[in-house]
């Protein structure tokens, strides 16, 4: 067999040195192009199967934030971000308060104290073909 | 020898795309906040993860960090991030306030809901410092009476409201006036209103605009990475004298002469050397008592601190013949509840009777017991006080003489 020449050697050298490169360079390339910086956030929310949630309850559902309720009629979703400014709000004796600036709902988000003005917004619900709550954060 | 160089250039290549790699690597994974308030999201929390909430109704969940410091939101560079900051560290600085902590909903709101902060504080005495040279230019002679006709910037109002009110304030320009004297107190005498960085020295330390009270840097409070995040409406005596009672003016120098007593107790470091006080007067804080029209402003322009200051004695004890002024709560949007939301030291409810100030500011931080008696709640120090009206007492007093000297006769503490 034939000894590649030195410069045969170098040159097969550089070729893979540079592929190499290439190849590297290109995998940061192509992490670069993928990059998401602005995902948003979700509007639409899977909370497992409806059956889960028993007739006559109530669940917080922090991730939202919204309080599900479910009776004889179906499900009622009320978001939980206060209208004054979006904090969330906590639930209270009377219905609901908000810890940042003190507004006041009662337990069907009527505002009973400031400086929120307007009622907590009831979101839209559905349950899915496949029999899963989806809530939507538009308003119902 | 041409191949040799291909192979140094491969190897260049190659190592370039290694450290562009490691300088990647090393860097932060971007920690994303999208506050509820802008939706827009931001990497604020790359690096400031560790920073306390500021306040419990700025939380950082909701509002984020730029909407009140301005900044590069999607820049993991710090230089780049913070290379569009409004007013560096301290966003609340006047020149910048309006586009930090205004709008509507926050504090640029009307005076009907009480949420005109920042007009009010910007046109306060404490900012314009409309008293101290309508004096010094009254004293020596720039001007025929004592009347405010310039500020530290110049300022209008449109709409004045009070009998003290002034329109509008020219910028106080001390050459202007030609006068050795006034331009000395230029120089030396104007570190203490809410547009000015603080003199040297530990004892003035402050933030300017809205963080010089509402950010109380003494005693020192530091976060974990050395910063103060902190907003309050809880601040404490020595929050006050950072300006207050620090020391006094010689008027034949035109220089400002520090305290020269260096107190350790509240008892002495309240109040300079040569005040008179009473035991209230140095137990509570500066905000127990003055409130929010005084410290703040009333929306006028005033020409003496005289015009806002109105709190006295009476307004707590009452008279011989006159019980303090009360207001029941009975209206779930009374601004004590919001008040007491900001600082929850008392738990108000729906009924509590509480004292009122002559211009209807209620005390929020006070109750009417059912015995008659009083109770008050430091703002700052959660401490409860119990006092008595003066009805009833065996007190002395002249009745036309309610101001604070006349009751000093005999309440004042000794030092």
């Amino acid at each position: 067999m034939q000894q590649p020449s030195r410069r045969d050697f170098l040159k097969l050298m550089a070729t893979y040195i540079a592929g190499l490169a290439g190849l590297l360079g290109g995998y940061g390339m192509a992490r670069f192009m993928s990059f998401q910086s602005e995902q948003g956030q979700s509007t639409e929310f899977d909370l497992g199967p409806a059956d889960a949630f028993a007739v006559n309850s109530k669940k917080v559902v922090t991730e939202i934030p919204a309080i599900i309720a479910r009776d004889a009629g179906g499900f009622t979703a009320m978001s939980l971000q206060c209208t004054h400014l979006g904090c969330t709000v906590e639930e209270s004796a009377d219905g609901f308060a908000c810890p940042c600036h003190g507004s006041r709902y009662d337990s069907t988000g009527v505002v009973t104290r400031g400086p929120a003005t307007r009622a907590l917004p009831h979101l839209r619900t559905e349950v899915s073909a496949g029999g899963h709550l989806i809530v939507h954060k538009d308003e119902a | 020898m041409k191949s040799i160089w291909l192979v140094v250039g491969a190897i260049v290549l190659l190592s370039a795309v290694i450290a562009a790699g490691i300088v990647e690597t090393v860097k932060p994974r971007p920690v994303e906040l999208i506050p509820t308030l802008t939706q827009q999201p931001e990497y604020c929390l790359t690096c400031h993860a560790e920073l306390e909430e500021i306040s419990a109704a700025h939380p950082v969940k909701t509002f984020g960090c730029v909407v009140c410091h301005g900044g590069e939101r999607l820049a993991l560079d710090g230089d780049l991030a913070h290379s569009t900051m409004r007013g560096g560290a301290n966003p609340s600085d006047f020149s910048v306030v309006e586009q930090s902590c205004g709008s509507e909903q926050c504090h640029s709101g009307s005076a009907q809901d009480r949420r005109d902060h920042i007009q009010r504080a910007t046109t306060s005495i404490q900012a314009t410092y409309a008293g101290a040279l309508a004096n010094i230019l009254y004293t020596f002679g720039a001007e025929p009476d004592l009347t405010a006709r310039y500020g530290i910037s110049e300022v209008k109002d449109a709409q004045v409201q009070t009998v003290t009110g002034v329109p509008g304030l020219l910028t106080f320009e001390a050459a202007s006036f030609n006068n050795p004297f006034i331009e000395q107190f230029s120089q030396n005498c104007t570190t203490c209103h809410l547009n000015a960085m603080p003199a040297a020295g530990e004892e003035y330390d402050r933030f300017s605009g809205c963080s010089a009270c509402h950010t109380p840097l003494k005693p020192r409070e530091t976060t974990a990475d050395g910063n103060i995040h902190r907003l309050t409406t809880a601040m404490p005596y020595t929050q006050c004298n950072t300006c207050h009672n620090r020391g006094n003016y010689d008027l034949r120098t035109m220089t400002f002469v520090p305290r020269s007593d260096h107190p350790t107790d509240r008892l002495r470091d309240y109040y300079q050397p040569i005040a008179q006080f009473v035991k209230c007067e140095y137990t509570l804080d500066c905000v127990d008592c003055h409130t929010r029209i005084e410290a703040m402003g009333d929306g006028d322009l005033h020409s003496s601190k005289k015009d806002i200051q109105y709190i006295q004695c009476k307004t707590c004890h009452g008279t011989l013949t006159e019980l303090p002024r009360t207001t029941r709560l009975n209206d779930e949007n009374d601004i004590a509840f919001r008040m007491a939301q900001l600082n929850p030291v008392v738990e108000l409810k729906l009924g509590d009777e509480i004292l009122m100030t002559a211009k209807g500011e209620p005390l929020w931080n006070t109750r009417v017991q059912p015995d008659g008696t009083f109770e008050l709640v430091g703002k700052a120090t959660g401490q409860t006080f119990r006092f008595r009206p003066v009805m009833g007492s065996g007190c002395k007093q002249n009745i036309d003489q309610q101001a604070s000297q006349y009751c000093h006769e005999c309440h004042s503490v000794e030092r």
